[in-house]
């Protein structure tokens, strides 16, 4: 679907990777400032590389070496940014046209009624983008998207400026896009949980560089990416299975493999997927069970590598995936572990965050 | 003592020249003064500086300098001159569209800082989401670039016109003071005041001048709200 491979200097900042999405639908992950816009603007056209190439469905969009640079309306991919501008002269029904009427028929791939009934915006066709809520104005930047039939979809962290409650509001919209036009798209953000919502599968940056690109829990365990995971507080990822809620005691039980974990009190029905993660520095490890201790979780596994990193040791350990767990390095001599060795590990329930649905 | 309000069919003359000079020049800058405002503003290209300084050389020199150099290029002994006169036969020195020509060249930076100005205003995003959403960069202009700019294209040709209303110097030096051809309000007053009596039909064209005046104004602000509406700026 999507290929690239490309170089882009801008000032001081430099902008280069590989990425290859097969996947429909893919998210695009890193920190604030790390080039993912830039990346998005240079496949829209709007910010031309200095060598490389972008291939969209087989079709050179750019090609530094065969000088192939195709000016943005006519590569038909999408943007839709952060806090999209829409038309300030126009009704929010011409904002919504503008691409559609520029389009021959034959290409066009939805109709207004249909955008409109997805988005739910048939109330506001006829105000001014200036009396639009934040929400609103960003379903319409999206429908007036959607209706110039993009090959591909570029969201630029669409859900960025919106307060938390807006974000819950719009993230079903996607979703319907997503499943009811198959829309390709490409969802850039720097907030996990929003492109677990929409994809499992994306591409992690960092400082320009495109690091690895994959199923999430694949892409999340390699080791280049551990720093990144680390200031994330990503180290430990599990795809588990809501069971049931116990709202008495404050805990939801998740299942993963055979082992039943206890954490805080979610909203999600029993049976949903969902990820949650852990900090290392949250594992505890322990000879033998422990009772007597406020800590909910104790799960068996073995070590299987101890890594010394500055002052403080890495250990892995196989509960059935691996654990990561940062402990300093008198607990490992006091404790004389080895690989190999078995060991339980304990999470206090309280240490695990839910990342989002699948 | 107190003049009559009557103004003199001579008086006359000189308003409707007034007016008629200062539509054909807005006329003839609207175009070149929105492309060359759009150049200076979002587009580089070499010679960019030495193109801002001689579009903006009129407002700084004294009228008089750029009308004599009119009266230079485009008078019949000219080298332009000539060629017009001689190919077209088109005249300009001391006809009422040399009088256009000169307050043209004199209100064109004005116009152009205007537009200049109002598209530096106009969101690079806006433009850049039409052109994701299929448009060329002509229609971009056109359809958003242009409509987005209008309250300074429209402050831009008001000052045109004011300008031209109000030129005297490059006139008076390249077209002269010809009475029914080139004698505008500026020069009839001018003229009246250096003539015995003429306080009386020099103050009646100070009153039309100012009725004048506040008419542009006064238009001008109904436009520039009708546009603020288009724009949605405002509350209809």
């Amino acid at each position: 679907m999507l290929d690239l491979d490309l170089e882009l200097h801008q000032g001081s900042f430099t902008l280069q990777g590989r990425l290859t999405l097969e996947q429909p639908v893919s998210g695009l992950f890193g920190p604030s400032g790390c080039g993912k816009s830039t990346l998005l603007r240079a496949i829209a056209g709007l910010t031309r590389p200095q060598a490389g190439y972008i291939n969209l469905d087989g079709i050179p969009l750019f090609d530094a070496r065969k000088r192939i640079d195709l000016p943005p309306h006519r590569r038909r991919v999408g943007l839709v940014f952060q806090d999209s501008p829409l038309f300030p002269h126009l009704s929010v029904r011409h904002n919504l046209l503008y691409g559609f009427k520029l389009l021959p028929s034959a290409q066009r791939q939805f109709t207004p009624t249909q955008v409109v009934d997805l988005l739910d915006i048939g109330h506001l066709l006829h105000r001014r983008p200036r009396h639009l809520s934040g929400g609103e104005r960003q379903r319409v930047a999206l429908g007036r998207t959607l209706l110039a039939s993009p090959r591909l979809l570029l969201l630029d962290e669409p859900l960025a400026a919106l307060d938390e409650g807006l974000k819950q509001q719009i993230l079903p919209f996607l979703r319907r896009v997503r499943d009811e036009l198959r829309l390709p798209m490409l969802y850039v953000s720097h907030a996990i949980n929003e492109i677990l919502y929409l994809t499992p599968h994306l591409a992690v940056m960092e400082q320009g560089r495109i690091l690895g690109q994959g199923p999430f829990l694949e892409v999340i365990r390699q080791d280049h990416i551990l720093g990144l995971a680390r200031s994330l507080g990503l180290e430990n990822v599990l795809q588990v299975t809501v069971s049931r809620h116990e709202p008495d005691t404050g805990c939801t039980t998740v299942r993963y493999d055979h082992h039943e974990l206890h954490l805080p009190l979610s909203a999600l029905p029993p049976g949903t997927e969902t990820w949650i993660a852990l900090r290392a520095a949250d594992v505890a490890l322990a000879r033998h069970p422990i009772a007597d201790i406020t800590i909910q979780n104790q799960v068996p596994g073995r070590v299987v590598g101890l890594r010394r990193i500055a002052d403080r040791v890495l250990a892995e350990v196989d509960v059935g995936v691996p654990i990561l767990a940062e402990i300093t390095v008198k607990a490992i001599h006091d404790l004389g572990l080895m690989e190999g060795d078995t060991v339980y590990c304990l999470f206090k329930a309280r240490a695990w965050h839910y990342l989002g649905t699948a | 003592m107190w003049p009559s309000l009557q103004p003199t069919p001579e008086e006359l003359t000189a308003l409707w020249l007034s007016l008629k000079i200062g539509l054909w020049c807005t006329a003839l800058i609207a175009v070149p003064g929105i492309v060359t405002g759009w150049l200076l503003a979002r587009i580089r290209f070499p010679g960019k500086a030495l193109v801002d300084g001689l579009v903006h050389l009129p407002l700084v020199l004294p009228p008089v300098v750029p009308g004599y150099l009119l009266l230079l290029l485009l008078g019949r002994q000219g080298p332009i001159g000539r060629w017009l006169y001689e190919t077209w036969g088109i005249a300009l020195a001391f006809t009422w569209q040399g009088a256009v020509v000169a307050s043209a060249l004199m209100a064109f930076p004005l116009m152009v800082r205007a537009v200049r100005l109002a598209v530096t205003l106009v969101e690079p995003r806006l433009e850049e989401a039409a052109r994701t959403l299929g448009a060329g960069p002509l229609r971009v202009w056109l359809t958003v670039t242009v409509p987005l700019s209008l309250p300074g294209i429209l402050t831009g040709l008001v000052l045109a016109f004011a300008r031209s209303l109000g030129e005297f110097g490059a006139t008076v030096t390249f077209v002269g003071n010809v009475a029914g051809e080139t004698r505008t309000l500026p020069l009839a007053i001018y003229t009246y005041t250096q003539i015995p009596g003429g306080d009386g039909p020099a103050l009646r064209l100070v009153v039309i001048s100012i009725l004048l005046a506040l008419a542009a104004l006064w238009i001008s602000e109904l436009g520039a709200r009708r546009v603020e509406r288009m724009l949605g700026n405002r509350r209809t």
